[in-house]
Order: C-alpha cells, then structure tokens, then sequence
C-alpha cells in the first residue's frame, strides 16, 4: 500500500525543499506546486491525502486555489492545512481548511498535522512507509 | 574637504520631470521629514508594510530553524551526506537571507527616524560603483561599470551610497539579468543609471502586506536606495533605461590615481 501523499504549495522554493524533506524523511510521498495553478495541474494527476497551501502565491494564490478546488467534485473533500507567515488563522477558516500552521512552526506540529489526518487516530506517529 | 553632517539637516528634495531640476520639498509646502514616502505617512500604511516585513523574515526564517534541527538530528556522518549538505545550504541561504531582510529594514528605519550620522565627502563614481561590483556573488549575473567616468565625483556618504548602488545593481541584476551602469552629469547633479531588467515605478513605495514576496531577500532593496537616495540630498526614479539614482555633483573630485599610472 502507497504511503499517503502530501502536496505542499508555497511559491517560496526553500520553503518547498524544506518541508518536502521533513515529510520524505518520515516516509510520506510528496509532490509540489509554487502556485495554485500547479497545484490544480498535480492534482489532475494524482490525487493527494492532504494539501499544505500557503496563502500569499503568484500566478493563483491559496484563496483562488481553494475556491476553484472546491468546485472540483472528485477533489472538493481533501483536506487543507494552511501554512502561512501572515499570522492570521481567520483567513485559514475563509478557504474551509481545517488546519493551520502558522510560520515559523514547529516540525513537530507539521508531522502531528499530517499524521492526524492521514492516520485518523495514530496521533503524531510517521507513516514510514 | 570632508564634511560631517547629520541626517536630520539633509534637505529633502523631490525629484523633477527632467534631470537638474530638483526642487525643496520645503518650496512646495510639503516636509514629510527625512526619508520618509507618502506610503510611510499613514498608521494604516506603515502597519501593512510592518507586516510585509514580518512575512517575509518568517519565511527565510522558517527554513532556517527547519534546516538547523534537522541537521542537529543527524549523526557526523549523514551530515557530511548528500541531504546533510543540502541542508547545511539551505540554512545558510536562508540565515543570509533573514540577515538581508533585517539589515535593509533596520537602516531604512534609522533614515526615516533621522539623526544617522553622515559622513559626506566627495567620493568618485566609477570607484564606488567599481568596488559595489566586485563584492558581487560568483553566482549573481555580470554588471559593467566600463562606460562610467573615473573624474565623476558625488557629495555622499561612502557606506550609504555603496548601500544604494549594491540594492540598484541587485534588484537591476535579478535572476542574472546583466547591469550596465552609465553616468551624465550636468553642473550640479551625477544621474547614475542601472540597466538591466524592466523598471517597475512601484517597487520605489514601501510594500504593503499581501505584496508578492521575493524569495532572494531583496524585498526592501528599492525603499531603502530611495531613503538613502534622499537623505544624501538627492533622488531615486525609475526611467525607460533602467533606476536612476541623481546625488549632488562633487565639484573638487580628483580622482584617485589607478595602481598603473603610480610611480
């Protein structure tokens, strides 16, 4: 069985790097958008167990992406964790996610994200696999 | 002769349609204090660049203390690996980046507060310019300096004006974009000009939360070359060329003899 995969969207390219090696290291797949656009493009192609969406993006930003990914019947229903640096957890609630890590967070908190939705009931603990 | 001087007694002056005409702000009834842009008069303003700046610290930031952990998690070995030194890269990008952000910031602060000590003395352009472009990155694109004349001088303060050229040269040189910088002067005024990608007239304001990040750090480059721009009693525009930066002409600039013509 395929480890659940993980799309993470931020038009920052260390930040991408950053957080696709947190996740690879705790053996979860990754794939990797720099805007919305990209994004709703990976997700043509496979779909993911969670999106982690930044916000402020070039080309289609995190509110543009959700709004259109909510229209998408076949993906209307996965799961959104906003990663934002804007400090303000009322513009996670505005695109229906139901998290939000605000930056710098810890990679403790990212993980815990992750594993709470991908691994309902298994808490923080990694797929590995 | 070299003159000390302190920020608060700069003129302010605002640059005209063409150049050699910079006229007083004090003549147009209009004394916003050192350094200081429309986008920095209002609370709301100054609130939503604030917030600008604090987004884009805890971006370079984030990566930073990631970066920092993951490598305090591994053991000598992996990190003298392949991911180990991708980290050790990325962490220091990012610290590199995070102290960028900081310094631009900070300095901007200390132009729009006042009472920065200026140290002004007539300083040859192609000399600055020169030296601005030799503390180049290996990896940033080519920047000339050929087409500059070695007996321009300006009044300015050296470190302010290197400051003023580096931002030009690098927001100018972005994503390897070769620079060209030219020089004309009239009786008064040096115009230097930074050729290299399209000139965008609103990266002069203060960038207000929301604004598109930049991800080499260089977000508060052009703010700061304008505040200094001011503060050394000159201006900073964008023209069809390229940025151009005006600062008052030095009219007793000898310049230095080169390591060839000395005896």
């Amino acid at each position: 069985m395929n480890s659940p995969l993980v799309l993470v969207v931020d038009d920052d390219p260390d930040i991408l790097d950053a957080i696709c090696d947190i996740l690879e290291a705790e053996g979860y797949r990754v794939s990797r958008a720099r805007h919305g656009r990209e994004a709703l493009d990976q997700i043509d192609g496979e779909r993911p167990d969670v999106i982690l969406l930044d916000l402020m993006m070039p080309v289609m930003d995190g509110v543009a992406f959700a709004q259109a990914l909510r229209l998408r019947p076949a993906v209307r229903d996965i799961p959104i964790v906003v990663i934002s640096a804007d400090g303000n957890p009322q513009r996670a609630a505005s695109v229906g996610a139901i998290g939000y890590l605000a930056k710098p967070f810890d990679i403790e908190a990212l993980l815990a994200q992750v594993a709470g939705i991908t691994r309902p009931g298994a808490g923080a603990a990694p797929p590995r696999g | 002769m070299r003159k000390v001087a302190r920020l608060a007694t700069v003129n302010s002056q605002v640059r005209c349609e063409s150049l050699n005409v910079m006229e007083p702000l004090d003549s147009r009834g209009v004394n916003p204090g050192p350094g200081q842009g429309p986008s920095v008069r209002s609370g709301e303003a100054r609130g939503g660049h604030l917030g600008f700046v604090a987004h884009e610290i805890r971006n370079p930031l984030s990566t930073a203390l990631w970066t920092a952990e993951l490598l305090a998690r591994m053991s000598m070995e992996e990190r003298g690996g392949a991911r180990g030194e991708k980290l050790s890269a990325m962490c220091l990008r990012s610290v590199a980046r995070v102290r960028q952000l900081i310094e631009d910031h900070f300095l901007s602060e200390r132009l729009d507060i006042g009472g920065l000590p200026l140290r002004v003395e007539a300083i040859g352009v192609k000399e600055a310019v020169e030296a601005v472009i030799e503390r180049r990155p290996s990896d940033a694109g080519p920047a000339s300096s050929s087409q500059l004349d070695a007996s321009l001088g300006v009044e300015a303060d050296r470190t302010l004006l290197e400051r003023a050229v580096e931002s030009l040269v690098a927001v100018a040189g972005s994503e390897r974009t070769p620079v060209v910088v030219t020089a004309r002067a009239t009786e008064r005024e040096v115009e230097l000009s930074f050729a290299g990608r399209p000139v965008d007239a609103a990266a002069l304001e203060d960038p207000l939360k929301g604004a598109p990040s930049d991800p080499t750090g260089r977000a508060l480059a052009m703010p700061l070359a304008r505040r200094i721009a001011t503060a050394l009693g000159g201006a900073l525009a964008a023209g069809e060329g390229g940025w151009r930066l005006t600062l008052p002409r030095a009219r007793a600039y000898t310049a230095r003899p080169t390591s060839a013509a000395r005896p």
